[in-house]
């Protein structure tokens, strides 16, 4: 518990003595998505933003359909991974979730929040280890709506508003290199949204039944641009016998996002305005469906079996014109399609065996297989004006072979995984969970690991009459290395005598250690109810990440490059704090809250040896204890670390109030003491222009960071601040009005709702630019890469009926 | 049908699933070693692969040139370092020349041979008959002989990467004799001409792959430059006779598309080598036949242009080598008459007479032929180091300065980085 600040341990101390009786226990591990509140947005994982403490959710773009960055317990040594993502599963049914690197479009936005039930948050090792090395850092697992009883029920919801920006002062105007003018061609106020969903459902005897289609278009506030996506879905189960039954979940989705060149791929607009931009295409088209079958048997002797096959497939394709008034005489086009599959089948036997009236164990033993396929095409050709060519051809046809690139990449992986996992229960007090999981993956030689975990959690209440529940976890499992390189590869050296012959090489060698990023994680909790209505719960987590896999460069007289090795181990520790209250609660008037802190810290463990001569060169400036996270700068040539793009605490802060027909709610976000290093957009030098000496800028930190350019020139790269990226942010607020009365008189409605609802309405910060959140890495770079568009307000009235 | 009969097929599909072969994927997009090398067209782009990496040694940047006639003032190459190298500033900070100065593309050389070795031994007779096993094995240690030996031409004292003594610092006499040693062997297996694919002979494919001349002609340099004068002579008299006058071809790399784009596809295109015309004139005199048929003298500018009779290779051990070889060989053997004979054909077009060479003037007589005949090939100033004129030819360097090293180049930061080397004293304080 060290790191817990010492006030908050007192209290958390004092709580646990002198507080008791009437318990009611309360652990979030479920959140029930028609009672939060959703986002203007799409993408579901703006409905989980500020909702559960530790769940880490960066709206760094303002560009409609991208993904917000989903951080959950994970950490890696690259802050652009997406490895660190939660696992998403639907129905139980891993799915592709992280958006395809060709579209960038977000597949959590195929899912209308219209259609899910709840979300169940999956943190501790012991629930963990049963997914393996699929999910290191986290689940969240969507349970879809099922069918209500009765014959039919239909509910449409429908929503439209405007997206507005706020805080574009010119003093912030760094984005557009400080050019309102070209700004104002580029974004501007009263981009259309709107949201519309239509559900039937049902449920009966013979099972249960639920279809819908939903619509969104998000115009956003860049001129010129959008996002739209299109969805239907069929929820259904259907009891065969009443031992045998089977579930069937199906989603269909088409997205298309429309970007432009000007203030999303190029922000250093030219004055005084930027060019037209009239025939300049970038239209990125996504399919995505999800469709699993589960087979349900049930025996009579406390045996169940069950098979659960899932198919998620998404398709993103973009098509590229840049016409020549844009590229001063040149015009470009590329096109890319991206293919990822993920097919998964999860076979299972469960036995429920009473021991007495007291001691039970519910046993599970299961097979999973899991292969993924992703495929990468694409062309891309430019050419001159003056060879031909015009600004109205929006096709790469027609280039000949020498102006035209073209690739193609294959990546294919299998998982195959045997589990086991052992709930013993004890009365009502003790439960332990005792879970083994082994994974063959293809990207091994040695093809299987072990994962084992043992969890305990146990309810003083009913011994002590002390209104704890107590859980301790610890396991372990492992994070997918990439890329496949126990096999060694060889690389194509050139052609010779006259194109005839090709020369082949070796790039690196065999590497047989290859194998998963080791996860050892503890897990100890306390969840207690302070009042009947109020009731904390306190989480601390200690994770080591061990055996990363890195190149090592070897001397020049070795004849290659690189080998790999595996090796390094860094932690994350955190507390998460949750503290949910019924403040009021009576027929006419209700108030509940909910308040969630989390608390990280990670540091650097060990790092390889002659850590300069691996890809790894990166971390160098760091030793052992020092955050990951660290922002490392040079200061008159010698690396020191300037700051820590971790916030030191983040959350969110949701109250809810209801009188009578009228509720209202709202939701804060926080994260407070990360630092953003802001690179200068001016003070940027080639190290021999300058005798290898960064000359400093008025105004500017001596601090500056170097790389090399494609010809191998040192670069200097002045930092023109370090800034405090806290913020505190409304998020999300909404004001609905139940119309019970003309409800009651249209007869078939049961319920209709009106709301009005804003996003991102508020944000109170001392950084310099347009959103805290909006660097991924931590940094603002020179160029803004990985720096997201400005992230849009939205309001929007809304409509909710059932029939 | 009960459920339990579904047991044995679900236990089958199980095992099945997580077998090892079941969790291998072949992937589409790259190519493993292990599996590679089955066929003798695949083992054939390894062999390929050897010389495409000593064509990188030598190209990038110009390097062979610089090695040679550029740092020894004969010729200039168009590009921005050229006055540093000409200048014997060679540890100045410019990142071509500090490519120029590094040497890894000469190990790249010697791990493909070695690589390349292990895959022959390994090939069964079906993928290589004996032809192509003795080929492939005769190239692969003629690659390794000559990136050996550029390397204690250039740098003096290196490291060796072979296995057995890996890293293990050679002095330049150590790794000269472990390229002749590699060379004798080479030479054993290597045929005079190869073959192409459909099974015939071919000039241009020997011309651009090891052959028996060029690996007889490498072993003959590598025995001259330790001073085995006699073993030279044996070597060459042994090898090039009447019988085998036909069958004689030089040896040089093939210009062409390289992975790396910073090498250049060919660099023998345009006028990129010139000569002052002052220095081709020193060279050169008025009279001397070679002066029109191997340099274009243009009107009214001071420089000579080297004419490139085959842009698409760069000659490193041509043919007309031979008998300056044969000169060089019977001359250190004792048979001064002989040797003149050698120089005399060898020779053809110039002004002087060379039949009254005494003993004393011959040495001086073959190396400024050498210079003549074999300009372009890289080899001027390892002829200096070789007959040990490095100072009477290099005004910027004194005895003492070439007793301390300064005719080797300098290791680049990258060749003393994790190798435990340092810098040669005088390179440590030029």
């Amino acid at each position: 518990m060290n790191l817990l600040p010492k006030p908050a341990g007192r209290i958390l101390f004092f709580l646990l003595l002198f507080l008791g009786a009437d318990v009611t226990l309360l652990a979030q591990d479920s959140l029930k998505v028609d009672s939060m509140i959703l986002s203007n947005r799409s993408g579901l994982e703006n409905v989980l933003q500020g909702s559960v403490a530790g769940l880490r959710i960066k709206s760094w773009s303002g560009t409609p359909g991208a993904q917000a960055t989903l951080n959950f317990r994970g950490l890696s040594l690259n802050p652009t991974d997406h490895s660190t993502m939660p696992l998403i599963l639907i129905n139980g049914v891993p799915v592709l979730a992280s958006p395809s690197n060709v579209t960038g479009i977000n597949p959590l936005g195929y899912y209308s929040p219209e259609q899910i039930d709840r979300i169940e948050i999956i943190k501790d090792i012991d629930q963990l280890a049963a997914f393996g090395v699929q999910a290191p850092n986290g689940a969240l697992n969507i349970i879809m709506k099922e069918g209500q009883t009765g014959s039919i029920h239909v509910r449409g919801s429908a929503f439209a508003g405007v997206n507005f920006l706020q805080n574009m002062d010119y003093r912030k105007d760094a984005f557009y290199n400080f050019n309102t003018l070209a700004r104002r061609e580029v974004y501007g106020n009263g981009g259309f949204i709107n949201e519309e969903s239509v559900m039937v459902d049902g449920a009966g005897d013979y099972g249960s039944y639920l279809f819908g289609l939903s619509n969104h278009q998000d115009q956003g506030i860049i001129k010129n641009t959008g996002f739209g996506t299109q969805s239907l879905f069929l929820n259904a189960k259907y009891n065969i016998t009443n031992r045998f039954s089977a579930h069937f979940y199906n989603n269909m989705s088409l997205a298309n996002r429309n970007g432009r060149y000007a203030g999303e791929f190029n922000r250093m607009l030219p004055l005084p305005v930027i060019s037209d931009e009239g025939f300049f295409m970038d239209k990125n088209r996504n399919v995505g469906f999800v469709s699993s079958m589960g087979l349900t048997y049930q025996f009579g002797s406390g045996f169940k079996a069950g098979s659960v096959a899932g198919i998620s497939y998404e398709g993103a394709s973009r098509d590229v014109y840049t016409p020549s008034n844009v590229l001063d005489g040149n015009i470009y086009a590329s096109s890319a399609a991206y293919k990822r599959q993920l097919i998964t089948v999860n076979t299972t036997i469960s036995y429920l065996h009473d021991f007495s009236d007291a001691l039970h164990l519910d046993m599970t033993l299961g097979n999973e297989i899991r292969s993924t396929d992703d495929r990468l095409t694409s062309v891309n050709g430019e050419r001159n004006m003056e060879n031909g060519g015009s600004d109205f051809v929006k096709v790469v046809t027609g280039y000949n072979a020498n102006q035209t690139n073209a690739m193609s990449d294959h990546e294919k992986e299998k998982l195959v995984s045997f589990y086991g996992i052992w709930k013993w229960k004890y009365k009502k007090d003790l439960d332990i969970n005792v879970v083994l999981r082994t994974d063959g993956s293809s990207l091994y030689e040695n093809k299987w690991a072990l994962y084992p975990a043992l969890g305990i959690h146990y309810d003083l209440k009913n011994g002590l009459n002390i209104p704890v529940k107590v859980n301790a976890s610890i396991g372990k499992t492992g994070v997918l290395s990439r890329p496949e390189v126990y096999g060694g590869a060889l690389d194509a050296y050139g052609e010779y005598y006259g194109g005839n012959y090709l020369g082949v090489g070796l790039l690196y060698p065999a590497f047989a250690g290859a194998k998963s990023v080791g996860v050892t994680q503890m897990d100890f909790g306390l969840t207690f109810a302070i009042h009947s209505s109020l009731n904390l719960s306190v989480d601390y987590f200690n994770k080591t990440y061990r055996n990363f896999t890195y190149q090592r460069y070897l001397p020049n007289i070795s004849g290659i490059d690189y080998e790999y090795e595996a090796g390094g181990a860094i932690g994350l520790a955190g507390v998460e704090v949750s503290l949910d209250a019924r403040w009021i609660q009576t027929t006419r008037f209700s108030w509940t809250s909910n308040l969630n802190f989390a608390s990280y810290r990670n540091k650097v463990k060990s790092l390889p040896d002659e850590i300069e001569n691996t890809s790894l060169a990166y971390l160098g400036a760091l030793s052992k204890g020092d955050a990951v996270t660290s922002l490392v700068a040079n200061k008159s040539q010698q690396p020191v670390i300037i700051g820590n793009s971790d916030p030191k605490a983040f959350g969110g802060f949701t109250n809810t109030l209801r009188y009578g027909n009228v509720s209202a709610a709202f939701t804060l976000t926080y994260a407070w003491g990360a630092d953003i290093l802001a690179e200068s957009f001016s003070s940027r030098y080639y190290a021999d222009r300058t005798d290898n000496v960064f000359p400093l800028k008025n105004a500017e930190t001596p601090y500056y960071l170097t790389s090399e350019d494609a010809t191998g020139r040192t670069v200097y790269q002045g930092i023109r601040t370090i800034e405090d990226g806290s913020f505190l942010r409304l998020s999300k607020a909404v004001v609905s009005y139940h119309l019970n009365s003309i409800a009651k008189k249209l007869g078939q409605l049961s319920d209709l709702e009106v709301f009005v609802r804003g996003d991102n309405l508020l944000t109170l910060s001392r950084y310099s630019g347009i959103n805290p959140e909006e660097n991924i890495t931590g940094s603002r770079m020179h160029d803004l890469s990985y720096t997201g568009t400005p992230l849009p307000s939205s309001v929007a009235l809304g409509l909710k009926l059932v029939f | 049908m009960k459920l339990w009969n579904y047991i044995p097929i679900a236990a089958i599909m199980l095992f099945f699933s997580c077998s090892k072969g079941a969790l291998t994927i072949e992937p589409e997009n790259r190519t493993i070693p292990g599996d590679y090398y089955n066929s003798f067209q695949e083992i054939q782009q390894a062999v390929i692969g050897g010389y495409v990496d000593l064509r990188r040694a030598l190209l990038a940047n110009y390097a062979w040139t610089m090695y040679g006639e550029v740092r020894a003032g004969d010729l200039q190459a168009v590009v921005s370092f050229q006055d540093m190298v000409a200048g014997q500033h060679l540890t100045g900070d410019n990142r071509y020349l500090a490519q120029v100065t590094d040497w890894g593309y000469f190990y790249d050389v010697i791990k493909d041979a070695n690589d390349l070795l292990e895959i022959v031994a390994r090939a069964d007779d079906e993928a290589l008959n004996p032809y192509r096993r003795n080929l492939f094995k005769g190239e692969a240690l003629a690659l390794k002989s000559i990136a050996y030996f550029y390397l204690a031409r250039i740098w003096g004292s290196v490291p060796s990467a072979e296995k057995n003594n890996f890293g293990k610092s050679l002095t330049n006499e150590e790794a000269v004799t472990q390229s002749a040693l590699f060379a004798a062997e080479a030479k054993s297996l290597l045929p005079w001409l190869l073959l192409n694919d459909d099974g015939i002979e071919s000039v241009a494919l020997t011309a651009v792959r090891f052959n028996k001349t060029a690996i007889t002609m490498l072993l003959a340099q590598e025995q001259l430059w330790l001073g085995k004068g006699q073993e030279a002579y044996d070597l060459l008299t042994g090898t090039f006779t009447a019988d085998t006058a036909d069958s004689l071809s030089g040896f040089g790399v093939s210009n062409g598309i390289d992975r790396r784009i910073e090498i250049p596809q060919s660099p023998l295109s345009g006028s990129v080598l010139r000569m002052p015309l002052e220095r081709l004139d020193a060279i050169y005199p008025q009279g001397d036949a070679r002066r029109t048929s191997m340099f274009n003298i243009s009107a009214g500018t001071n420089v000579a242009t080297l004419i490139i009779k085959d842009a698409s290779l760069l000659e490193l051990l041509p043919k007309r080598e031979i008998n300056l070889l044969l000169a060089e060989a019977a001359w250190k053997a004792g048979f001064l008459e002989e040797a003149k004979t050698y120089l005399i054909t060898a020779a053809i077009g110039a002004t002087e007479d060379y039949s009254a060479l005494s003993e004393d003037a011959f040495g001086e007589a073959l190396l400024q032929e050498r210079q003549r005949i074999l300009v372009g090939t890289g080899q001027r100033f390892f002829d200096l180091i070789r007959f040990d004129k490095v100072s009477s030819y290099i005004p910027e360097f004194t005895q003492a300065d070439v007793d301390k090293g300064a005719a080797w180049w300098p290791l680049s930061a990258g060749s003393m980085k994790s190798n435990g080397l340092g810098q040669n004293s005088f390179w440590s304080n030029p």
